[in-house]
C-alpha cells in the first residue's frame, strides 16, 4: 500500500472492547465501501493492550456487500491495528490514530468509539463528507438520547463552551468526530499530549481547540447514541476530574479568546433529524442528594472558600427541603460553576481535591434536573437545558469580573 | 568593729568589682539585644514592601506555594508567613548572641550548644511544617473521597488520617532532635499501633452495619448500575 494515496482515515480508539468492535468496524467498512467507493481509506484501530482479541476481532470483521447492496469499491478499506503510547487512554489512542491519518497523507479523518451498538454505515458519510467537500475543518456529533443521560455535558460542558467561545455545539464531548487534515496537524503540533487530555479531557480539547482556534465548525446528527455499558469501576469524580479539569485548564488557556465573545450563534447542522423511543431510565436520586448532604455537612469550609458564604447559605436553604421539594436554581449553579473555574485559575485548592469538592454539588443539580423534568418530555427536557445555557451566557460576567 | 565592717563591706566591694567588670558586658548584651530587634523589626518592614512590590503572593499562587499552604489550612498570606519566620530567626539569633556577650561560662556553653543544635532544631521545624501540610493535604483528600463515597463518618475518617500523620511527623521531629530517639521510636510504634487497633476494632464494632452496607452496595452495583443510573458522559 502506498501511503501518499491515502484519502480517509477512520480512527477506532479501543481497550477490551471485543464484544462490540467487530460490530463497529463492520459498519465503518461498510460506510467506506458505500458512500466513498473511490476513495482510498484505511480503518486505524488503536488499541491500550487488549487481552480479550480485540485486534483479531478488527482483522477478521466481515461484511456481506451484497446484503447491503454495496456496489464494489475500487478498493478494500484496510485495517491497521496499532498501539499506543503514552498515558493510557482515549487521548493517547486518539493521537496515535492522528499521527498515522497525517502520517498516510489523509485528507480526512474520522474517530468512532469501540463500545457502540448503535453505530451505522450512514455514521461515516455523516461525519467526513462535511470535511470533504472542503468546507469543514471539524464534525461534532448530535445525537438523540435520553433526556437523564449525558448529564456533565448538559449541566457543565455544553452550557459553559456554548457561553464562553459562542458556537452551539451540543455534543462538545460526545465522543464520534471528523476531522480535517490541517485540524489534525494543528492538534499533534500541541504541546498537551501528557496532561489529562491524553485520557477522558481528550473530547472537550479537540472541539475547544478547534472553536477557540477559528477552524471552520458544524455537527452532523447521528441518531440515537446507545452502547455497552462502562465500566463499573471507573469512577465519576475521576471522571469528572478529567473532563471539568480540562474544560477549565483551556478556560485559562483561551482568555483572550473568550473575554471578547458576547454573542451565541448557531452552527451549521448536517444530517436528517428524527425522533428516538429510548429505554426508561430509573435515576436513584435519593442517593445523589444524601451525597449532596453530606458535602454540605462536611465540605462547608472549601465550598465558603469557593462560593462565598452567600451562595453556600442559599445552597442550605434548599438542602433544608424535602427531597421531592429540592431544587438547584439554574442562576446558582451557573454562578457556582464560574466560582470553580474562578477558584481553579487561582489555584485555591490542587486541581484534584477542587474538582473532586464540586462533585457533590454537581449531584445535587443532577437530582435537581431529574426530578424537574422526569415527566417532561424529551423536547421539554430540551428547553430546561437551554434555559441554563442562557443563564450561563448572562452570568458570564461573573466569571470574566472574576478573572481580571 | 573595724573587722566586722571590713567583713561586711568586703563582699560588697567583690560584689560590686564584679558588677563594675559585668557592667561593660552586660550594656554590650542589650545593645546587641536592642540593635538585634531593631533589625529584625526594620528587616521585617523592609521585606514586607519589598515583597509586596515584587507580588511575592502572587507569585506564591501561580507556583502553587499559596495551595500548598492551603492544603496544610495555613490561611495566613504567604508573605506575612515568611516575614514573621525571619522576623523571629532574626530575635532568636540576636538574644542568643546578646547572651553571649555576657561572657559567662554557663551561658557561652548554652550559646555554643545552641548554634551546634540550631541545624538540628531548623530540620525539626521543617518535618513539622512539611508534617502539618502533608496530613492537611491528605485529611482533605479522605475528606473529599469519603463524601463523594456517600460515607456519613467522612469527617471522623478524616480526622483519623490528620491525627495518625500527626504523631508520625512529631515522632521524626523528635527523633531529628535527639530526645530520647529509643524511647521516641518505642512510643511512636506503641501509639501508631494502638490507633490502628484501635480504629480497627472500633469500625469493626460500630462499623457492621456500615461495612455491611458497603459490602452490599458493591455486590448490588453490577446488576443496579445501568438501571439505577444516569449516563454522566
Amino acid at each position: 500500500m502506498n501511503s501518499s494515496e491515502i484519502d480517509i482515515v477512520v480512527g477506532i480508539p479501543s481497550y477490551n472492547n471485543a464484544r462490540t468492535i467487530g460490530h463497529v468496524v463492520s459498519a465503518v467498512d461498510a460506510g467506506l465501501a458505500k458512500y466513498f467507493p473511490d476513495k482510498k481509506a484505511v480503518i486505524v484501530n488503536s488499541d491500550g493492550g487488549s487481552k480479550d482479541g480485540t485486534s483479531e476481532i478488527v482483522k477478521n470483521a466481515v461484511i456481506d456487500r451484497n446484503a447491503l447492496l454495496l456496489k464494489h469499491p475500487l478498493s478494500m478499506a484496510h485495517r491497521i491495528t496499532t498501539p499506543y503510547h503514552g498515558i493510557p487512554g482515549k487521548g493517547s489512542a486518539i493521537r496515535t490514530i492522528f499521527t498515522n491519518a497525517v502520517d498516510m497523507g489523509a485528507d480526512a479523518c474520522a474517530i468512532v468509539d469501540s463500545d457502540l451498538r448503535s453505530i451505522t454505515p450512514e455514521w461515516i458519510e455523516l461525519l467526513l463528507k462535511p470535511v470533504l467537500s472542503g468546507t469543514f475543518d471539524f464534525v461534532a456529533p448530535l445525537y438523540a438520547r435520553h433526556k437523564f443521560d449525558g448529564t456533565i455535558t448538559n449541566s457543565i460542558v455544553y452550557p459553559m463552551t456554548r457561553a464562553l467561545y459562542g458556537k452551539k455545539i451540543r455534543q462538545p464531548i460526545g465522543g464520534e468526530f471528523g476531522f480535517s487534515r490541517r485540524l489534525m496537524e494543528h492538534y499533534l503540533n500541541q504541546d498537551v499530549w501528557g496532561t489529562d487530555v491524553a485520557r477522558f479531557g481528550i473530547d472537550i480539547w479537540m472541539t475547544t481547540e478547534a472553536i477557540a482556534n477559528g477552524f471552520n465548525i458544524c455537527q452532523a446528527f447521528l441518531g440515537a447514541k446507545i452502547h455497552d455499558p462502562k465500566d463499573p469501576g471507573s469512577d465519576l469524580s475521576d471522571m469528572l476530574v478529567q473532563v471539568v479539569g480540562s474544560l477549565f485548564e483551556l478556560t485559562e488557556r483561551h482568555y483572550d479568546v473568550w473575554k471578547t465573545i458576547n454573542s451565541v450563534e448557531e452552527v451549521e447542522t448536517f444530517g436528517f433529524k428524527y425522533y428516538v423511543a429510548l429505554d426508561h431510565i430509573k435515576v436513584d436520586v435519593s442517593r445523589m442528594l444524601r451525597t449532596f448532604r453530606e458535602g454540605l455537612k462536611n465540605l462547608q469550609e472549601i465550598w465558603i472558600e469557593i462560593i462565598g458564604s452567600g451562595d453556600f447559605n442559599e445552597l442550605r436553604m434548599q438542602s433544608a427541603a424535602a427531597d421531592a421539594e429540592f431544587r438547584f436554581s439554574p442562576e446558582l449553579w451557573a454562578r457556582i460553576v464560574y466560582d470553580f473555574a474562578l477558584a481553579y485559575k487561582k489555584r485555591k485548592l490542587p486541581p484534584q481535591q477542587l474538582i473532586k469538592s464540586l462533585m457533590p454539588l454537581y449531584l445535587g443539580k443532577t437530582a435537581s434536573f431529574v426530578m424537574d423534568v422526569d415527566d417532561k418530555s424529551q423536547t421539554e427536557a430540551e428547553a430546561e437545558i437551554e434555559k441554563l445555557c442562557l443563564q450561563f451566557e448572562k452570568t458570564k460576567y461573573h466569571l470574566a469580573n472574576g478573572w481580571k | 568593729m573595724e573587722g566586722f565592717i571590713d567583713l561586711v563591706m568586703e563582699p560588697i566591694k567583690e560584689v560590686f568589682i564584679k558588677f563594675r567588670l559585668f557592667l561593660p558586658n552586660f550594656l554590650a548584651m542589650l545593645t546587641i539585644v536592642v540593635l538585634g530587634l531593631f533589625l529584625a523589626w526594620i528587616t521585617k518592614k523592609i521585606l514586607s514592601k519589598v515583597l509586596n512590590v515584587l507580588r511575592f503572593d502572587s507569585w506564591c499562587d501561580k507556583t502553587s506555594i499559596t495551595a500548598m499552604m492551603r492544603k496544610g489550612d495555613i490561611w495566613t498570606k504567604p508573605s506575612d508567613v515568611l516575614v514573621s519566620a525571619i522576623f523571629w530567626l532574626f530575635t532568636i539569633v540576636s538574644v542568643m548572641v546578646g547572651f553571649s556577650a555576657l561572657n559567662i561560662h554557663a551561658i557561652n556553653n548554652l550559646v555554643t550548644q545552641f548554634f551546634l543544635y540550631l541545624p538540628s532544631a531548623l530540620s525539626a521545624v521543617l518535618i513539622l511544617l512539611i508534617g502539618y501540610m502533608v496530613s492537611g493535604f491528605l485529611s482533605r483528600a479522605a475528606l473529599i473521597a469519603a463524601v463523594n463515597g456517600g460515607l456519613s463518618y467522612a469527617k471522623f475518617l478524616a480526622n483519623a488520617v490528620r491525627l495518625l500523620l500527626a504523631v508520625l511527623f512529631f515522632a521524626m521531629a523528635l527523633e531529628q532532635l535527639n530526645v530520647a530517639p529509643n524511647i521516641v521510636v518505642s512510643a511512636f510504634t506503641i501509639i501508631f499501633g494502638g490507633i490502628v487497633i484501635a480504629l480497627a476494632i472500633s469500625f469493626g464494632i460500630a462499623g457492621i452495619e456500615t461495612a455491611k452496607k458497603i459490602i452490599e452496595g458493591k455486590e448490588a452495583e453490577p446488576g443496579n448500575d445501568k438501571k439505577g443510573d444516569v449516563e454522566h458522559i
